[in-house]
């Protein structure tokens, strides 16, 4: 009977290592799911803070462009109009050339030119220049010296130092030239 | 971990678009656009050229200028299409030593997977600088009817480009992913696309979250460039008539004539009629001649009718090839930047009988569509937590009667927001705090969700003791309002639970009362800030006349005595502009007095109110005051 008791103890002890290791591992095991949940939980708030601080950077930087460039829809929606303004001015029939009423519209063209260059606008030099596709954008082939603009067929502006509206020219093809 | 990217890689331009924050969001390239022409060429001096650039210069270098390379990726030489193509392409296209289709550039020559890639890498290069980092994989998009060996010749490109290709995507898939379509159950899906050059039709089948292509049919050389064209003729045709000259010698005239026929059309998507205007178009031996058409939106569409009811076959063809009527579509989804026209919607609107998905800017919904699998395959979108947002303002009582609001409607939760406040009264013991949820200006006309007191507030003159309400709301919803008497630390709470069950047509009822009655509350608030700062004044201007008695001369003091009693009749009663006035006047009193006594030596340096008064508004015992807006 003494001797029995030890066995069941023993029984009882194993059965309750038993038990003790099986929490454990069961513990272990909720631990582990629990690390890869913090660590997925840090990745995407790392995430998301990486992302606000971009947002941040290029808000910033796009506000600051908006400053300079603000205006730039507006000044390029008004450059048809300066464009027909100065083709009215080419075209006027010489008989009326000397009357001061043309010159009044002369000056009224100035002034605007003049508006829009205080706020940034420069035209782009293209008749004669080596065509070149960052300032100029082809419309046809002419007669003239190759890779030269030889005309241009609408005027390009720049605001401050990007292209507004690239110039579009006629580039010569080197036919009907005297080669140099 | 660096970003997927998602690419529309199309046959006459590509689009890029990124996830961030948890939404898709538009790359903008180099040139400052969202748009980049799928352009390539190589100018006489050797130079590389990729995009805009490209194009401008497209004319004067025709044989090395490679355009719609997307026309002959992973196709064989000998295939019709491409024989077709080889007509009206001005460059070069050879047979590969393997048979495939070869394009020269340069007297050297390239696949199409070599031409591609150098577009993909100047718009990875893009995205990097917009993005600030190494951007090394992406999602790229192609046509359902691809082939195997189209799809592999794109990633091809991909790979020569620097980028590992997660997934290639059907564009009519990326397209309804942007629409959150994947969501819904099993579903049938009609992509309809109509872009500058090209028309598709696709047939989807969604199914346990996957999308399966059943048909897809098309014109591949109908577009909306077709429709630029088609008014620029009838324009030069309607000069024509009207002056006698035929504007198609004029290469000038042309130029200006499609620029403006192209505006126009997108002007007619909104109008029912514009102008085509154009002086100076040109000029004969009498002189220079002007165009001055109206076009209107019918015109337009009888112009362009033929070429709209052109589309119908195909998708017809599509859906019986997929086996499907048009009752069997649930959705249709709208592609490219046609669909704008109000005509090609209502065309496709009758015909499947159905509302169409058009909310998403037409030209950029495939890119999008792709970021959007990016975003998933990279585990992105999942993990978004943040998508909630409080549907109504939430603020606290202020003096009057008045709604502070400190959380606006609609912002996204998490998040927290505090301010400080004060007292209404001198030695005010305790303030009331009352929570409320609403648009509106007055407390009466919003909800209350909680109120509690903070007390043993040191007794001090009104507006001087520092109250801090911060309003915190959690992930969940949960609102807590805590105040802290910044002096003596002491602290109260309250928690909220989320929204307190309001349900959503409540919360849309609120919102339609506040703009309802937005004028006349508007009113109301103005008038009790009005009573507010003629309060304020009358108490400082009191305060200031019995503490600068002897530097005050007597006329003056009676003077300022009077006006302080004008206010005080005035806020008496109701009349919004006696009270305005006779604060005007009791101000400009009590600047004249402020002068009068900085000119006195000063005593013991203390500094008179004058007509300054602390920005704080009077009233009622227990209601917290709302200024101090500390920063």
């Amino acid at each position: 009977m003494i001797q029995q008791e030890p066995e069941e103890d023993q029984t009882t002890k194993v059965t309750q290592e038993v038990a003790e290791v099986k929490e454990i591992e069961l513990i272990k095991k909720a631990l582990a799911e629990e690390k890869t949940r913090a660590e997925g939980y840090l990745a995407s708030w790392q995430r998301a803070q990486a992302d606000f601080v971009n947002y941040k950077r290029r808000t910033e930087q796009d506000r600051q462009e908006m400053g300079k460039f603000a205006n730039s829809v507006l000044i390029l929606s008004l450059l048809p109009i300066l464009d027909d303004l100065e083709r009215a001015l080419d075209s006027v029939p010489p008989r009326l050339a000397k009357l001061a009423w043309v010159d009044g519209v002369r000056l009224i063209w100035r002034k605007l030119r003049e508006n829009l260059q205080a706020q940034g606008l420069t035209p782009i030099v293209s008749e004669g220049e080596p065509f070149d596709p960052n300032l100029h954008e082809a419309a046809m082939y002419s007669k003239g010296r190759e890779g030269v603009v030889v005309r241009e067929l609408q005027k390009g502006y720049k605001l401050y130092d990007k292209i507004l509206r690239p110039a579009v020219v006629a580039v010569g093809n080197g036919k009907g030239t005297r080669k140099l | 971990m660096s970003k997927v990217i998602g690419i529309d890689l199309g046959t006459t331009f590509s689009v890029v678009a990124v996830m961030e924050g948890g939404e898709p969001v538009v790359i903008t390239n180099a040139e400052g656009s969202r748009i980049t022409p799928s352009v390539v060429a190589m100018s006489k001096s050797g130079e590389r050229l990729v995009g805009q650039v490209a194009w401008r210069q497209a004319i004067t270098n025709p044989e090395n200028t490679i355009s719609s390379v997307k026309r002959l990726i992973g196709r064989k030489y000998d295939e019709s299409s491409v024989a077709y193509d080889r007509k009206l392409l001005p460059f070069k296209i050879t047979k590969a030593t393997n048979g495939d289709a070869k394009v020269m550039m340069g007297n050297k020559g390239y696949s199409p997977a070599e031409i591609s890639a150098m577009i993909l890498q100047k718009l990875k290069t893009d995205a990097e600088a917009y993005l600030g980092e190494k951007v090394t994989e992406a999602v790229i998009t192609v046509p359902a009817y691809f082939n195997d060996s189209q799809r592999q010749a794109t990633k091809d490109a991909g790979q020569i480009a620097g980028l590992k290709v997660l997934r290639i995507i059907n564009e009519p898939t990326a397209a309804s992913l942007a629409y959150g379509l994947d969501k819904k159950k099993d579903e049938t899906i009609a992509v309809y696309d109509l872009g500058g050059g090209t028309f598709d039709i696709s047939i989807l089948e969604l199914g346990e979250g996957t999308f399966q292509v059943k048909s897809t049919n098309g014109d591949t050389h109908l577009g909306g460039d077709d429709f630029d064209q088609t008014i620029m003729d009838w324009l030069v045709d309607e000069f024509k008539k009207d002056q006698g000259i035929d504007l198609r010698q004029d290469k000038t005239a042309l130029q200006r004539l499609k620029e403006a026929g192209e505006k126009a059309k997108i002007e007619l998507s909104t109008v029912l009629k514009t102008e085509v205007n154009l002086p100076f178009i040109t000029a004969d031996a009498s002189g220079p001649k002007h165009l001055n058409i109206t076009l209107t939106r019918a015109k337009l569409e009888q112009l362009v009718m033929e070429m709209v009811e052109k589309t119908i076959g195909p998708v017809k063809q599509a859906l019986s090839d997929a086996s499907k009527t048009t009752a069997q579509v649930d959705e249709v989804v709208m592609v490219g930047g046609q669909t704008r026209m109000p005509l090609v919607q209502e065309k496709v609107r009758g015909f499947f009988g159905k509302e169409l998905h058009k909310g998403v800017n037409p030209d950029e919904v495939v890119a999008i569509g792709a970021a959007i699998q990016a975003g998933v395959l990279k585990g992105e979108v999942k993990d978004v937590l943040l998508l909630d947002v409080t549907p109504l303002t939430l603020g606290l009582e202020t003096l009057g009667g008045v709604a502070t609001p400190l959380i606006p409607r609609n912002t996204t939760i998490p998040t927290s927001k505090s301010q400080i406040f004060s007292t209404a009264a001198d030695s005010q013991p305790s303030v009331e705090i009352h929570v409320m949820q609403g648009e509106r200006p007055m407390v009466a006309d919003n909800r209350t969700l909680g109120r509690f007191m903070l007390d043993g507030i040191l007794s001090a003159p009104r507006g001087i003791p520092q109250i801090e309400v911060s309003f915190d709301i959690d992930a969940n919803g949960i609102l807590s309002v805590k105040a802290l008497d910044k002096g003596t630390g002491k602290e109260q709470k309250i928690t909220i639970a989320a929204s307190s069950g309001l349900s959503k047509d409540e919360v849309e009822k609120m919102q339609r009362d506040a703009e309802v009655h937005a004028a006349e509350d508007a009113e109301r608030r103005e008038g009790i800030e009005a009573k507010n700062a003629a309060d304020t004044m009358a108490y400082t201007a009191e305060k200031t006349l019995r503490e600068q008695k002897d530097k005050i001369a007597d006329e003056l003091n009676k003077e300022a005595e009077d006006k302080v009693a004008a206010v005080r009749s005035a806020l008496a009663g109701d009349d919004i502009k006696a009270i305005r006035q006779s604060t005007n006047e009791l101000s400009e009193v009590m600047q004249k007095i402020g002068a009068a006594v900085y000119q006195e030596p000063s005593s013991e340096g203390e500094t008179p109110e004058g007509g300054e008064a602390p920005p704080s508004k009077e009233g009622e015992e227990g209601t917290v005051e709302g200024e101090f807006r500390e920063v």
